[in-house]
Formats: structure tokens, sequence, C-alpha cells
């Protein structure tokens, strides 16, 4: 799109607070009419020094605050970090820890919980940035159950805290896995519901096909994760390729992007990164199944060691004197790839964070995707890439 | 001098005049009241409360029960009243038990509160805000074209005929006027997107000039067709030729005249859907993308005023719909016995079978607008230009070929303008109704079968859409 043509152009400031930019997200966009010229994307609004926090916290005090850097799936920040600092512990003999079975299988039943309400946040504020109403709501119900079997758990709706370095916080509650079970099966059905609903409406397709187009190489080159980079065609996932936790004994499908709107639509347009959510909630069903077919039983005790900071002795004495050293731990987040660079100097407390999340390299390729959109395509465009603005700014 | 307008407005006159009123006075007050009622007395009035249905009919679509659904509103206040010195818990939990009880349960599930105290509550808030206009705002612009919306809406129902009897007037144009006033909601949204120093406004004003003035010519079509069909442009007129004596008086209507009418019905119920901008068509005021639209900086009432406007519109849509489509006032199931009646009660229950006609209507509206994502500015200028404007001249010329076919000529009828039923109407017979509807039922099959054929090259995969819409396998 040539940009120094003749005409007036208007430069509109969307956000911070725009009903569609998913938070305090700030675009300053250059429109010719309807169609935009360029677009700046201006972060830092929900910046809270996260990073250097950690560095004044010990090891285990810092996992309440990977809770706040993706509000939406915090069970999977937590687990990033946790498996990070077990990590970073297991470089050394004498400080690895053992991880309890059953809190393995609890953490990965969790995290992909937590994929799924993620997921349904994602493809439903998505929906009503379309301006459907409806399906918005009908995913918010799936997700205020996983919200229900959370708080049974852990006592809170939304930042979890429930991981801790050696385990988990506390063992599921009776009769959870039936629940779980149950909530799976309604799940299912009302994913079904919720694409005949909007996902295979005409005018939700014509509205996403061929917009915001990421070719495979882009998607690599801007560094996009998770969804994003499948949706272009890329068949990478952590949790297949490079398993953490006991994610090597599931069977599940990558889905990738496959020019889902048909004729209408390109390879690596929003109806993919759509559709590629959609589809990971399924496989996510599926790992959910196989954990709860497979998780050891609870020996019923208060001691049970699935963990809990207080409980693991042994994680309590291995972070006094962790091991110097440096890591890179990534995990598999519903936004993608988030890893953890700590350095330790062998203190209490972490010499240096930090954080790399999906949402923030998925900002960066706005800039070369929005010229030539229309206004209503941004909204769209915000909406397939499932940014969520503290993740960003951290 | 008198003023009578018919039997209604004398009978009226002289009830009172009974009181000792003067008879010029009661005649002046009886016309008001009858021409003024139904627009004052009904419009109005479900222009007020449709939000609270358009409220109700999205939580019910979305299954929000909210806390009026069981017995948790009038009931638990009782129990609470009752037995005053028990902890909450227990006053709840007698409540349940109450709901779970075999006979009383499901008395109690139906009692609710129905939040009825929302739509006051609105309109004291409304009226309780600031009246407020940005910096930097053309305010004799920002303030008159909430006054502008609204007449636009209202205006048009001064032609409107609620009955044989309930209508301000009815003049042979009416139809061209209906254009011509409807238009001036175009020109206050322009103003009001304009004035309000508010990009977003400026976008939303834009948007909504584009759309109107282009659904407007597929709905002029609409109307036209309509008018030569029935031969007259007053809706009185229009009304009069769907009449159709005995039983099944609904066969007259004009939807079920010939395919053609149902082509234009439903071109025109989409026109007029983006018209009124509603959903899918509401890029006017696309909250997701233009934060408010043409409205953003609005507040109190004047953005009432604005909301009135636009379920007022949404009601003239149905009335114009049941009118120029389902026979107006007249009901589906024989006219005679409701003209046998005396003429305020005639009058009477005509209004309330064109009210149960456009509120039908108002709900098929919202429930659009809570099923469908909203299309973007170039696909809704799409959509008008190269479906909508063709199939509505389809229409039109179909009706046009099948009028001079049966009746020998395109156009004037005469159809003795106003008072129905001594309308010579000339009717589809049987054969034409059944040889149109094969013809045109070949031709749509056809079309199916040719897009199924060569739509769309490459649908989704076949095991994504499986997976997805949960078709099962046939192993």
């Amino acid at each position: 799109m040539n940009i120094e043509h003749d005409g007036d152009f208007i430069t509109l400031s969307m956000g911070p607070h725009h009903p569609a930019t998913h938070g305090v997200l700030r675009l300053e966009v250059t429109t010719d009419g309807e169609v935009i010229a360029a677009c700046k994307p201006d972060i830092g609004y929900l910046h809270r020094a996260i990073e250097k926090i950690g560095e004044n916290l010990e090891w285990y005090q810092f996992v309440p605050y990977t809770d706040r850097v993706d509000y939406v799936c915090s069970m999977n920040s937590n687990h990033a970090w946790v498996c990070a600092v077990e990590a970073l512990l297991a470089t050394s003999e004498e400080t690895r820890l053992q991880i309890p079975e059953r809190a393995e299988y609890i953490r990965v039943l969790f995290a992909e919980l937590n994929r799924i309400s993620s997921h349904m946040v994602g493809v439903g504020s998505m929906t009503m940035d379309m301006g459907a109403f409806t399906p918005f709501i009908h995913a918010l119900g799936q997700r205020e159950h996983i919200n229900d079997i959370f708080e049974k758990t852990c006592g809170a709706r939304l930042t979890y805290n429930y991981m801790c370095v050696g385990g988990v916080n506390a063992d599921l509650y009776p009769g959870a896995e039936d629940e779980i079970r149950k909530f799976l099966d309604g799940l299912e059905k009302a994913m079904k519901d919720f694409n005949r609903l909007i996902t295979t409406n005409n005018i939700f397709k014509g509205r996403l096909a061929g917009i915001a187009v990421v070719s495979a190489q882009d998607a690599v080159s801007y560094g996009l994760v998770g969804p994003n980079l499948r949706g272009s065609g890329v068949d990478f996932d952590l949790r297949r390729d490079r398993p953490y936790g006991v994610y090597d004994r599931f069977k599940f499908d990558v889905p990738v992007g496959r020019r889902y709107a048909g004729s209408k639509g390109r390879l690596g347009d929003a109806y993919d990164r759509y559709v590629v959510r959609l589809l990971e909630v399924l496989e996510s069903i599926k790992i959910c199944r196989q954990v709860l077919d497979q998780i050891p039983p609870s020996s019923g005790k208060a001691d049970d060691p699935v963990g809990g900071w207080c409980v693991a002795k042994a994680a309590q004495k291995a972070l006094r004197k962790p091991p110097v050293g440096e890591i890179y731990f990534r995990c598999e987040n519903p936004r993608g790839e988030t890893g953890y660079h700590i350095v330790s100097d062998g203190t209490k407390v972490p010499y240096r964070i930090k954080i790399r999340t999906g949402s923030f390299c998925a900002l960066s390729i706005f800039e070369k995707l929005v010229p030539g959109l229309m206004i209503a395509d941004v909204v769209a465009l915000i909406g397939s890439f499932d940014i969520v603005l503290p993740e960003v700014d951290r | 001098m008198t003023f009578s307008v018919g039997p209604v407005s004398d009978s009226v006159a002289s009830w009172i005049a009974s009181f000792g009123v003067p008879a010029t006075l009661a005649e002046i007050v009886a016309v008001l009241l009858v021409c003024c009622g139904p627009v004052l007395g009904i419009a109005f009035p479900i222009a007020g409360v449709a939000q609270y249905f358009e409220r109700k009919i999205a939580a019910a679509m979305q299954r929000r029960k909210g806390p009026m659904v069981g017995a948790t509103g009038v009931v638990q206040l009782v129990v609470d009243l009752a037995f005053f010195w028990q902890p909450r818990w227990k006053r709840q939990a007698t409540v349940r038990k109450l709901e779970n009880a075999p006979v009383i349960g499901p008395v109690l599930a139906r009692v609710r509160q129905w939040g009825l105290g929302s739509i006051a509550a609105d309109g004291v808030k409304m009226f309780l805000k600031e009246d407020m206009a940005p910096a930097g705002a053309d305010k004799i612009l920002f303030y008159g074209s909430t006054y502008l919306a609204l007449g636009g809406a209202f205006l048009a129902f001064a032609v409107f005929p609620f009955s044989q009897w309930f209508h301000m007037g009815d003049p042979p144009v009416a139809a061209l006027y209906l254009g011509s006033v409807t238009g001036l909601v175009a020109v206050s949204i322009l103003k009001a997107g304009w004035s309000s120093n508010n990009k977003w406004s400026y976008f939303g004003g834009i948007r909504s000039v584009a759309m109107i003035v282009s659904y407007e010519v597929p709905i002029t079509l609409c109307i036209a067709a309509v008018c030569m069909w029935s031969g007259t442009m007053s809706l009185q007129g229009i009304i009069a030729a769907q009449y159709q004596p005995g039983v099944a008086s609904f066969l007259g209507w004009n939807l079920f005249q010939t395919p053609f009418m149902v082509l234009i019905a439903g071109v025109y119920y989409v026109a007029a859907l983006a018209e009124c901008n509603r959903a899918p068509f509401d890029l006017a005021e696309g909250e997701s993308e233009l934060v408010g639209g043409f409205h953003t900086e609005y507040s109190g009432l004047r953005w009432g005023l604005f909301f009135i406007a636009e379920y007022t519109d949404m009601i003239l849509v149905g009335a114009l719909f049941a009118t120029m489509f389902l026979g107006g006032y007249q009901s589906p199931i024989g006219e005679e016995w409701i003209v046998s009646l005396p003429p305020l009660a005639e009058a009477l229950v005509h209004t309330a079978i064109i009210v149960v006609k456009f509120l039908a209507s108002i709900g098929l509206m919202m429930w659009i607008r809570w099923t469908l994502p909203r299309f973007r500015i170039d696909q809704v200028m799409k959509l008008a230009w190269t479906k909508l404007v063709p199939l509505a001249l389809l229409g039109l010329f179909g009706l046009a070929v099948t009028q001079l076919v049966q009746a020998g000529r395109v156009g004037v009828h005469e159809v003795a303008h106003g008072r129905y039923l001594s309308a010579p109407v000339v009717h589809m017979d049987i054969q034409a109704v059944v040889v149109s509807w094969v013809l045109l039922g070949g031709a749509v099959a056809t079309l199916v079968v040719l897009a199924r054929k060569y739509g769309e090259s490459r649908p989704m995969p076949k095991d994504v859409s499986d997976a997805l819409t949960g078709k099962e396998k046939t192993a």
C-alpha cells in the first residue's frame, strides 16, 4: 500500500481504552477514510516491573507474580515458572527434586483446563469484536465451570498461585475427577453448539477470511508462537516436540492452519488462527481425558506428597542454596511459548529474571499487517492474535 | 363546522359532548385523540419499553438466567420476613426446599419479579444525567440532530394506518412521503457524527450515511413494486388491495400472492434492517470498532432520544412490512366479523392486530441481532449493490409481468382510495399462483444446485468441519 499518495489522513488513537483492544493497548492508526495507512502499537500502560520485583523475592515467592504475567492462563504461567526453577535445581545432583507423579499429572490437567478456558476467552472475545455477543457469553459460560473447579481446588478464580516448586499446593478435592469428566462431556457438546452458531456463520467467515495473512516465513521471522505460529501452517508445539512434565505420555494432534476458510481465505489468515484455537480446545479435552485415565490415585492422607511449599521440605531446602547458573525454560502456553530465563548466583533470590511472552512478539507484526486493512479488520486482527496486555508489558 | 374523520371520532365526540363540553371543542378533542392516540399511545410507549424486551430476549438467547429466576425474588423476600430470626443460610435453604417440593415447586419457579423496575430506573437515570456537549462541538447541530432523529422516526407515523379509522392522514402519495421522511434519520446521524468533534463519531456518521443512501435504493424499489401491484401509493389503499373475503383472508395478503412478492419482502426486510442501523448492519454504532459510533459524545436524555428513535424506526419497519406484505391491520382469519363490530371496537381490534404484527417483527430483529456478527462496510455496500438491488429489480420485473399476464395491464387499478372493502381488487387465480411458484421454485432449485457444485471451490476440510460441528462419521 502506497502511503505517500495525495489525500487527507486522519490520525486515530485506538485505545488505550478502546473496547476492542483487550486491555490497555494503544494503536496509533493513520487512516485514509476507512482504510488504514499506518499503524504504530504503543505499549507500556500496564508495566509493573514484574521481572525486577522477582529479583527481590525468594524463588518460591515469585509464583503469585507469574499469575499476573498472564492472568487469563495463570496455571500455565505458574507451570512455566516452577518448571524453570526445577530445571535450574536439576542442574546439580544435590538440589535435584523428585516431583511426585500425581503432582505432575495434576499440573498437566490444570494447565490444559486453563488452556481451554483461555482459548474460550480468546475465541469468545473475538466473536464479540465481530459484533456477535451471544457466542461470547456461551464461551464464558464454559469458562465459569473451569473457574469453579479451580476455585474448589485452590480457592481462587483468576490468579491461582496453585503450582509450587516441587509439586502443587493442594491435592484434588474429592470427586474432582468425576466433575472434570462431566464438564469435558458438556464442553464437547457446547463447543459444537458454539461452532454451529458462529464459526460456520458466513458473515463471520467473510469478516475473517483473507484478513491479516501471515506467511509461515513471516511467522517464524517475527517470532510468533503458539496458535499464531501454527495458524500459518508451521507445525511446532513444545508439548509434542520438546515435551516437559509428563506431556510425553499423552497422545494428541497438533492442529495447524490449513486454509480453513476455503477458497475465500488464505493460509495464515485470521480465520485460520481462530480455528486452530478451537481445534486446540478439542485436543486439550483429549489430553485431560488421558490424564484422568492415567493419574495415580491419591493416598488420601493429609500430607500426601503432591507438594505444597509447606509440605515439600526438600524443595524448601534446595531453594535456600540453588546451584549457580543460568537456565532458559519454555512452556507451551495458550498464547504460545512462554520462556523464563533465570540467572542464579547461588543465593535465595534470583539474580535476574527475563520473561519471554507470546503476545509481545505478536504485537511486533502489527506494523507490517495493518496497513491496507480497514478499521473493522484491525479489530479482527487484534482478536485473532489473542493479545493479553499484561503479558505484553509485564 | 365539523372536523369528523369517521364514525370513531364522531362517537368519541358525542361521548365527550355528553359531559357538557361545547360540540366544536368536543370534536376537535376527539379528532386529536383519534389521530394522535395510536401514535403517542402505542408507538411511543413500545419504543420506550422495547429495550426491556431486548434485554429479556438477549438474556434468553445467552442462557443468562439472572437472579430473578425461580423463587429467589419474591419468595425469598417473604421467607426472609417470616423467619427473620433464622440465619441467612437457613432461610435460603428453606426457599430451596420449597422450590424442590413436588407441587409447589414448579409454581414457585414461575414467580419472578420480571425486572420491570429497570425500565423506570433507566428512564430516571437518563433524565438525571448531565446534558453535555463536548468542547469544540457545533452546539446547534449537536443539540438539533437529536430532535431530527426523533422527528424523522415519528413523522413517518403520520400516514400510518392503525385501523380503518385510526390514522392521522392518508395522502394518496403516502409511499413517497415515507421515503422522504425516513431519510431524515440519515441526516440526523450525519449531523450528530459531524458536530460531535470526535473522530469516532465522524466515522459513525459517514458509515451510516453511506449505508442509508445505498439501502434507500432497494427499499424504494420494493415499495415501488408493492405500489405497482396494489395500484395505489396510499397505505390504506395498499391494505385494501389485500382484502380477501371469507375465512382464509390471509390468502389475500401480498406475501402469499406470488413468489416474486416473497422475494420483494425478503429484500425489503434486509434493506430495512440496514436502514434502521440494526445488527448485522449496526456499523454506525459498532461498539467494538467505533466505541459508540455517532452517539459516542451524547449523554443522558439526548442519547436516550437516539435510542427511542432507533426503536421507533424498528417499529416503523415492522409496521410497513405488515402493511405492504401481511395485510396491514387485517386479521388472517376472516375480516367480516371484525367490520361488523361497532366502529370503535373494530378500530381497537384492528389496532391490536397490527401491534401484534409489528411486535413479531421487532422480536425477529432482536433475534437476528443477538445471533449474527457484524458486516464490514465494504461487504455491506457490496450486498446492497450487487445482491439486493438486482434482486429487487428482478422482483419488480417479475411482478410487472405477472400482473400483465394476470390482469392485462400493469399498475393502475381502480382501487377506491381509502375505505377498504370497497376496492375492486384483482387477485391471482390459483393456476397463476401454482405456475409462478413452480417456475420460480425451479429456478431457485437450479441456482442452489449450481451453487453447491461451483460455489465454494475449496470448502473447509471435511475432517475439521466434522470435528467442529460434530457430524458423526459414517464408517
